[in-house]
């Protein structure tokens, strides 16, 4: 019965033909272009391999990988971390509170980011923002939050702020799932907390930060609209990401067959950072 | 978890609660701080302070917003084409994540992959090419133009979020199942689908998120109003109301609130599911 | 459960049903259908308000017409363009800049029908306004108004303080600090959407070398050789606008909105922005007190500049084009005609003190302008030359790009002039 080629087509079909239609059709467009010198509208022309080497020599589009790469860091490091106490304490606070603070940490993946890059646009501002009017109150100096130099780090703390709701979330339902009696049972054997959480919690969660480090790489490489909508990648192209890059160059400089070899690289980075992963997390027995 | 678990903790419960109440304000003040402005005047905006207290309350920001903002009929739309895109992608998952982990065929993981490939794919990538596809077909500046890419780019993350639970958990009880003659379509509709609801919700609410507040594809694959969503409200409003910021704001609340509410109705299925999880270890 | 998921796929079916009538149609309710896609989202003041209005009163004359609008701001608006332009269903009647920087791909893709010149003998369109539009010879469209870049100040505020409005650009760098030190700053601009420092750019080139800014800049562009002295001057003067603090801290990251609210709010002094923004002066939406009081200024003149006071960086900027392939051209033509009848276009946005059309607008005062309207008028027509098109549109689309990010960098000191002229060589 689980070789009914029958049913197999009909339970994948309708999953591979959205695939199909939605994704590898554009995919493959985008491939055509990408060997082109087309600006979007009108007649092109096949250039060869042109395109893909002034891609390799463009330095704002390395510069996007590595705020990429910064990004990402950034989710690892600092927001899962957070994210993973967060959700262990959460789990020991119970009753309303509980769901109160589970609710509240959700409430910024909720609202468009359109909203939130405004929000962090207004906070950052030089004259009237929060930060800097927090600094003048304690007899500091103004700082340009997103100007040259400082930018990039002001996009990270509101990527990583923005995103923490939703890893502290799935953590959260991981240790939801983690069967009380181990607890107890250590706790009769005399563990105490920290030797709970990293003897008992952290290696029953391998599986879901596994998930969860997975989907943050992905929405690392893939962030648009609020660096978009906070920066536009500047000043200069200081605080582009791959993406915003690759809008840029397609829709506002005419370079649409550039713009699709930078999508294409785009893709086979992802697809190689995906199967790196998984092959690390594989070799750790993660 | 019971109580003696509780005060089993290393630094003390108010200490700890007084962390999590910090982490709750600098969450939740976005929100706070949307509806606070939308209820202040233009001028009171762009003074130096952190919330303002509104002479008057500018309640008038509000009709002009739910009017100007065609709120009723872009909600009405945003509602339709999200609650199909959530359904049609929670069948789909389970049918693909069923195919991908329990079924033996040569080309599984092939499959799985595939669709997988999707959640590396970026949207924006993809803009143009599927706008010709989209007026080759025809189905541009329909329903069709929007479920279409809604679907095909939430369904990777389900597939991925309900074969990783297929994974996790044993096939004792579908095996049973399939001894005592249960078919494919009952197995998933009947024991599959009830057992895997948190993830479940998961996904609902992913794909939810995702598209919810989406409006590049949106404001490329449509043209009139019939089928615009509600951040088309919020796209139309920043050239609307340049100078006035406070009605934007109000504009911003009135799309945020849908998103929100529905939000606090799911949060109370997901705390039920783990619960109902955690009882059943 | 199951039921409820059969009962929805079955709505999906339907909708998809009713989703798949066709929707190229051109008629409604035996009307033909003109379908226009217009970068005026705003359809209740200024322009779109004025374009809303003389496209009621043609459909109020002609019955059998339906004019559709679909309305995006500027950026959206150029993108959405791309996408129509890679499909088959284009709109009939469309907003254009009359700019290398945009028209040409779509004029050499053949996407843009061709117009008759002779139309429009008695339309009065300023002379050379049509030039932006126009591409070996052919015209392609028509402009909508004469733009015309200002420092928009706040009278009274300047008039309590005793600031004087300056007469060189050295005067208005001074007057910096002094404005800075009544806590507000001084010039409130737009450095995020980067375009309003290029045209700060080209104001300073005029002022600089004159009448010979476009030919030079054409020059310039098609050889990829910056090296005439007049652009590293006008790089390092803008740098001096930084060095004195002219522009609001973080300028570089803060959008239009932000900037006019500044200004509007009585946070800046002045407010760098085009002559569309004349409507400010009735603007209900305006505090009275700064409302009443905007006046404005153009570019002082440089020390040294072969530019004087009266040469100014004005241009041809927006207008409208009929779609090529148009199944309903010649009806979108006559539109197109209707809109810029003078008793149309020009006189009704000069009664509504939104903008100057491209036209001769001298009969349609009607006494009630507002004295910042009235001010920009003066200045145009006692202008001595006129820039045309900014520096930053008048290349490639790629040129565009390229030139408002090194703008913004040379702004913020983080690039010198004689790098950035060398990235504009390559």
């Amino acid at each position: 019965m689980l070789k009914d080629k029958r049913v197999i087509a009909i339970l994948i079909a309708p999953s591979l033909a959205a695939f199909i239609f939605a994704v590898l059709a554009p995919i493959v467009l985008s491939f055509v272009y990408s060997f082109t010198n087309s600006s979007g509208i009108g007649r092109f022309t096949f250039v060869g391999f042109e395109n893909y080497s002034a891609l390799a020599k463009d330095r704002a589009f390395w510069n996007a990988l590595l705020n990429s790469a910064l990004l990402a860091a950034g989710f690892v490091l600092i927001q899962h971390p957070i994210a993973i106490l967060t959700a262990w304490l959460l789990d020991r606070v119970g009753g309303r509170l509980e769901t109160f603070f589970k609710t509240a940490y959700f409430i910024p993946n909720i609202i468009s980011s359109a909203v939130i890059a405004i929000l962090w646009k207004y906070i950052y501002n030089t004259n009237f923002g929060l930060f800097n009017v927090i600094a003048r109150f304690f007899g500091g100096e103004g700082v340009n939050w997103l100007g040259t130099g400082v930018a990039i780090w002001s996009v990270l703390v509101v990527l990583v702020w923005h995103g923490f709701g939703w890893g502290m979330l799935i953590y959260y339902t991981g240790i939801k799932n983690i069967d009380p009696v181990l607890y107890e049972a250590a706790a009769i054997d005399g563990c105490d907390d920290k030797k709970m959480f990293f003897a008992i919690t952290l290696p029953l969660m391998r599986p879901v930060i596994q998930v969860n480090v997975t989907l943050a790489l992905i929405s690392a490489l893939k962030q648009m609209e609020t660096v978009y909508l906070l920066t536009k990648g500047g000043p200069g192209n200081e605080t582009q990401f791959v993406a915003t890059y690759l809008y840029k160059q397609a829709f506002q400089s005419g370079n649409y067959g550039y713009g699709n070899t930078i999508s294409v690289v785009f893709v086979v980075i992802c697809l190689l950072t995906t199967a790196f992963l998984n092959r690390l997390f594989r070799e750790r027995g993660i | 978890m019971t109580d003696k678990m509780k005060t089993r903790f290393p630094l003390g419960r108010g200490i700890i609660l007084a962390v999590l109440l910090l982490f709750s304000v600098i969450q939740l003040f976005p929100l706070v701080w949307l509806i606070d402005f939308s209820l202040a005047s233009n001028t009171e905006f762009f003074t130096s302070k952190l919330l303002i207290m509104p002479k008057e309350i500018q309640w008038g920001n509000y009709p002009r917003a739910f009017i100007d903002g065609h709120f009723l009929l872009y909600l009405k739309n945003s509602l339709l084409v999200n609650t199909l895109a959530v359904v049609v992608v929670l069948v789909l998952s389970i049918c693909s994540a069923y195919a991908v982990t329990r079924m033996r065929w040569k080309f599984s993981q092939a499959a799985k992959s595939v669709i997988l490939l999707g959640m590396m794919i970026p949207i924006h990538a993809t803009l143009i090419p599927n706008y010709m596809i989209y007026d080759f077909l025809g189905v541009r500046d329909t329903l069709w133009s929007l479920l279409l890419p809604y679907v095909a780019f939430s369904l990777p993350q389900g597939l991925f979020l309900a074969a990783s639970y297929m994974e996790s958990v044993s096939k004792e009880i579908e095996e049973a199942a399939i001894i005592d003659g249960c078919g494919t379509f009952r197995l998933l509709g009947s024991i599959i689908t009830p057992m895997m609801k948190s993830s479940l919700i998961t996904v609902m609410i992913m794909t939810y998120l995702n598209n919810w507040n989406e409006f590049m594809m949106a404001s490329t694959y449509l043209s009139t109003s019939k089928w615009k969503t509600l951040p088309f409200s919020i796209l139309e409003f920043t050239g609307q109301y340049r100078a006035n910021v406070a009605v934007q704001f109000a504009v911003m609340t009135l799309t945020a609130a849908p998103a929100i509410i529905i939000y606090i109705i799911l949060s109370k299925h997901i705390t039920k599911g783990v619960a109902m999880g955690a009882v059943k270890g | 459960m199951k039921k409820i998921l059969v009962s929805l796929l079955a709505a999906v079916m339907v909708f998809g049903a009713t989703a798949c009538s066709p929707s190229g149609q051109q008629t409604s309710g035996g009307k033909t259908v003109i379908k226009v896609f217009s970068n005026l989202p705003d359809r209740t003041t200024g322009q779109g308000l004025v374009e809303q209005k003389i496209f009621d009163q043609y459909m109020a004359e002609n019955q059998d017409i339906d004019i559709q609008v679909e309305a995006l701001d500027d950026e959206a608006y150029k993108i959405k363009m791309k996408a129509y332009a890679s499909g088959t269903n284009l709109p009939d009647l469309i907003s254009v800049w009359g700019q290398p920087s945009f028209l040409d791909g779509y004029i050499d893709a053949g996407l843009i029908a061709e117009l008759d010149p002779n139309d429009y003998d008695g339309y009065g369109f300023v002379e050379g306004s049509l030039a932006g539009f126009s591409k070996n010879g052919k015209l392609y469209g028509l402009p909508r108004n004469t733009d015309m870049i200002a420092f928009y100040y706040n009278q009274k505020l300047f008039g309590d303080n005793n600031w004087s409005v300056p007469a060189t650009y050295d005067e208005l760098l001074a007057l910096a600090p002094k404005i800075a030190a009544a806590g507000i700053s001084p010039v409130a601009m737009d450095g995020n959407d980067k375009w309003p420092i290029s045209i700060f750019i080209t104001d300073l080139l005029v002022k600089i070398a004159g009448t010979s800014y476009q030919a030079e800049t054409l020059k310039a562009i098609s050889s990829g050789d910056f090296s005439h002295p007049m652009y590293a001057e006008a790089a390092r003067l803008l740098q001096d606008a930084f060095d004195a603090g002219l522009f609001q801290p973080g300028f570089e990251q803060q959008d239009y909105g932000t900037a006019q609210n500044l200004f509007i709010n009585g946070q800046a002094a002045m407010f760098y922005m085009g002559s569309w923004e004349m409507s400010m002066a009735n603007n209900q939406e305006i505090q009275p007190e700064v409302r009443d009081n905007i006046r404005a200024f153009t570019m002082p003149v440089v020390s040294g500049g072969a530019g004087v006071a009266t040469d100014i960086a004005a241009w041809n900027g927006g207008g409208h084009s009929v779609v090529a392939k148009s199944p309903v051209k010649d009806k979108a033509v006559a539109l197109l005609n209707y809109i810029y009848k003078p008793e149309n276009w020009t006189k009704i946005a000069w009664e509504n003190n939104v903008c100057m059309s491209a036209q001769d607008f001298s009969q349609y005062k009607t006494g009630s302008e507002t004295p910042v309207q009235l001010q920009l008028i003066d200045i145009f027509s006692q202008a001595t030359s006129i820039s045309g098109t900014t520096i930053n549109d008048l290349g490639s689309s790629d040129f565009k790009t390229k030139f408002e990010d090194l703008s913004q960098q040379i702004s913020i000191k983080s690039i010198t002039p004689e790098d950035a002229i060398s990235a504009l060589a390559n």
